[in-house]
């Protein structure tokens, strides 16, 4: 018979460091579930969604700035945080890829998921788009995040 | 600044007392209530409010005004501004200053208008012939609109298009009294450009008589809005319709042609600097060589401003770990002066980056130089304070589980128990036995950690750090500790240098950062300064702007005679200034 894996065997104690980031996940904790709970129903449908990728977004954002550009968090610490899904791994590993320093969620890329297998209108430079025109993409509501922008 | 740039026009009404709010009855009418009183009213109490002080005279508020005031479209504006230009007044007026057309007419003549302001009332109408809808219409004071029944549309400004058929009509008019009593335009209606140019001819004489009589009909109308802008100019202080618009501080005098250049601004400047007790560097009277020595100021650097917004962040008690954008959404930064001395939001987020990197070395620092310093220590002192050998482990864990020493992660919960079961264990053993046992202690502390001039508050953590040390009472153990301290001999010396290191190192610091303070606060006062300057700029740009303007309403005076009239109007000019010239002459011969 196997071992039964119960909850705290599952939840390792944060490694050293926790405590100095717990208050602003703990933040983005409640904007998620704020996000959440907001009811949709006149919100467009597309739309629905977009709060909670934008947090997501930033909530990764922020662990991805505390390790790979401050130093402020150790290697355990980062792993730690990824394991338990405060961070987005995918796409942690886009940003490190030249091109794709800002990208905003993982779906925007995703070229087998669009009629002519091309990006989303977010990943197109602002020098490029014609005449200013002010977008926001349908998967994320995001302006535009092409590295050079 | 991100001050917000929204200013409430006039006819908002005043805000209410503090106290006071504004609620919606269920039949719609508005109500005020007060919390304090428990007082309802239909009536605002606002009412006895005083005034909102005069909007602050800054360019951009000025900017924001001048756009907006060609409300002259609107009759009844234009009305209530136009009333109080009494035709006879202006007429004598004129006759003082007219010294050839345009200048600078109407600065002074209508500084002495009366104030009151009767109300001008259409007079007589005219259709326009050939625009068939379109009306002019005459007021009692002899101005005139055009109107427009059809859309209930009425203008000052004749339109453009209705402008030819207006033209016509004054022609026929003039031909008309022409017709009636040749010469005689003492009572005549307005003459335009036009007939000006057939009176040159006629005579001299005549022409300054008819220009005497008034501007042409066309100017008065069509001049409104600059002079609405001019008379707000020169005289804001004595009419009452907008008494928070005066912007200008230069008030014009009553004798002197009101000319601007720029030898009068600097001088007007620099009696106003004067006055304010200003040095010339700070209001930049346009020579920087003359001023006295050191009047620019410390320079304020890139390098300082970063290091400014650094101190900011410094003294707002930032968590260097929280993210930039809640930084923002908190809002508390972005009130202090210091948040402007970068001036991008890329700037600062820069700075605040490189800073939050830093801090956190710092912290790491710090935080490994403590690390010495044992969880155990917070954990212990609870024990002595809580722990009592009436509550058992479970109990004593439920109880305090809120506690941060009880929730500290670095701590295994077995460790925590094993203490609290030898610290119970120990708090039956006799008194003797724990003095014995805490003097045992003392002793193992090497002279490096506890020496003579070691206070109680900042004993080395290896002490702290013991069940022995905390199982007597704090009132017989610290009498016990001092007394053993006082008998130890002076610390080894290596710790003293490093301890002047630090001090050496945050001194500089200070030093730094107070340079850096004034450097900020002279940058704030060039700042102004500047803004000073601008404002100037502005005001005299305004004046050329205006300059300008008049001229080209002279030049566009050219009638349909064109450039004939034009050349016509030269050639006089120079006859007269060689008739001059002659008088002149002869007086010159006369002298002699």
């Amino acid at each position: 018979m196997p071992a039964i894996r119960t909850h705290a065997s599952r939840q390792k104690k944060p490694p050293a460091g926790f405590d100095d980031i717990s208050d602003d996940l703990e933040i983005f904790a409640i904007k998620m579930k704020d996000a959440q709970n907001t009811p949709t129903n006149n919100v467009p449908k597309h739309q629905a969604q977009w709060p909670i990728f934008q947090i997501a977004h930033q909530r990764s954002r922020y662990v991805y700035e505390l390790y790979y550009e401050k130093e402020a968090i150790s290697r355990q610490l980062y792993e730690w945080l990824l394991k338990n899904g405060y961070a987005d791994a995918m796409l942690i590993a886009k940003w490190k890829k030249q091109g794709y320093e800002k990208l905003c969620c993982l779906r925007c890329i995703q070229t087998k998921e669009t009629n002519f297998q091309s990006t989303c209108i977010c990943r197109v430079p602002k020098a490029q788009l014609k005449d200013e025109q002010d977008v926001q993409c349908v998967s994320c509501g995001c302006r535009g995040c092409a590295s050079s922008d | 600044m991100l001050k917000s740039t929204y200013k409430p026009s006039g006819n908002v009404p005043p805000p209410l007392p503090p106290g006071w709010t504004e609620h919606k009855a269920p039949t719609g009418h508005t109500y005020y209530y007060n919390e304090e009183t428990k007082e309802s009213t239909y009536t605002r109490p606002g009412a006895q409010a005083p005034p909102p002080p005069p909007a602050p005279s800054d360019p951009h508020a000025s900017f924001f005004q001048y756009s907006t005031i060609p409300q002259l479209s609107d009759p009844a504006a234009a009305n209530a501004f136009l009333a109080q230009y009494d035709p006879a007044r202006q007429r004598q007026a004129d006759s003082f200053t007219h010294h050839g057309r345009g200048g600078h007419r109407g600065f002074d003549d209508r500084r002495d208008r009366p104030r009151p302001q009767p109300i001008d009332k259409p007079k007589s109408k005219v259709a326009i012939p050939g625009c068939e809808p379109w009306i002019l219409v005459y007021t009692k004071y002899g101005r005139r609109f055009a109107y427009n029944p059809a859309k209930n549309a009425s203008y000052w400004r004749i339109p453009e298009k209705v402008m030819k058929g207006v033209l016509e009509l004054d022609i026929n008019s003039i031909k008309e009294k022409a017709g009636a009593r040749m010469g005689d335009s003492s009572k005549a209606e307005e003459p335009d450009s036009q007939s000006k140019d057939d009176a040159v001819q006629d005579g001299k004489t005549k022409e300054q008589e008819q220009e005497q009589e008034l501007g042409s009909d066309y100017e008065e109308v069509e001049v409104t809005d600059d002079e609405d802008e001019e008379r707000e100019d020169g005289d804001g202080g004595d009419d009452d319709e907008h008494p928070s618009k005066r912007q200008r501080t230069e008030e014009p005098t009553d004798d002197m042609p009101v000319e601007f250049n720029e030898d009068d601004i600097a001088y007007q400047l620099q009696a106003m600097g004067e006055e304010y007790g200003l040095d010339p560097g700070e209001y930049d009277d346009g020579n920087p060589e003359a001023w006295p020595e050191g009047a620019e100021g410390l320079p304020f650097s890139e390098e300082d401003a970063r290091e400014t917004f650094k101190d900011l962040l410094n003294d707002h008690g930032i968590n260097p770990y929280s993210p930039w954008e809640k930084l923002i959404e908190d809002g508390r930064i972005i009130e202090d002066p210091r948040y402007t001395v970068l001036g991008t939001m890329k700037a600062r987020r820069d700075v605040w980056e490189e800073w939050s990197r830093a801090r956190i070395q710092v912290l790491k620092e710090q935080r490994a130089r403590e690390e010495k310093k044992d969880p155990k220590i917070p954990y212990l002192a609870l024990l002595q304070q809580k722990a009592s050998p009436k509550l058992y482990w479970p109990e004593f864990r439920r109880k305090y589980k809120k506690e941060p020493a009880m929730r500290d992660t670095s701590l295994s919960d077995r460790d925590r128990e094993k203490w609290y079961r030898e610290h119970i264990a120990r708090l039956r053993l006799p008194p003797d036995q724990l003095k014995k046992d805490l003097a045992a202690l003392l002793r193992e502390i090497p002279p490096r950690e506890l020496h003579n001039q070691s206070l109680l508050e900042n004993l080395p953590s290896r002490l702290l750090a013991d069940l022995r040390y905390i199982s007597l009472d704090p009132k017989v153990r610290d009498p016990l500790i001092e007394a053993y301290v006082r008998t130890l001999g002076p610390p080894p010396e290596a710790g003293e240098a490093a301890e002047g290191e630090e001090t050496e190192a945050a001194r500089k610091a200070r030093e730094a950062r107070r340079k850096r303070e004034k450097a900020l606060e002279e940058r704030e006062r060039a700042v102004a300064e500047e803004k000073r300057r601008q404002r100037r700029q502005i005001e005299h740009g305004r004046a050329a702007l205006r300059e300008e303007e008049r001229e080209i309403e002279r030049a566009m005076q050219v009638g349909k005679k064109g450039l004939q009239s034009q050349l016509l109007a030269e050639r006089e000019k120079r006859r007269q200034e060689e008739g001059g010239a002659l008088e002149e002459e002869l007086g010159d011969g006369k002298d002699k």
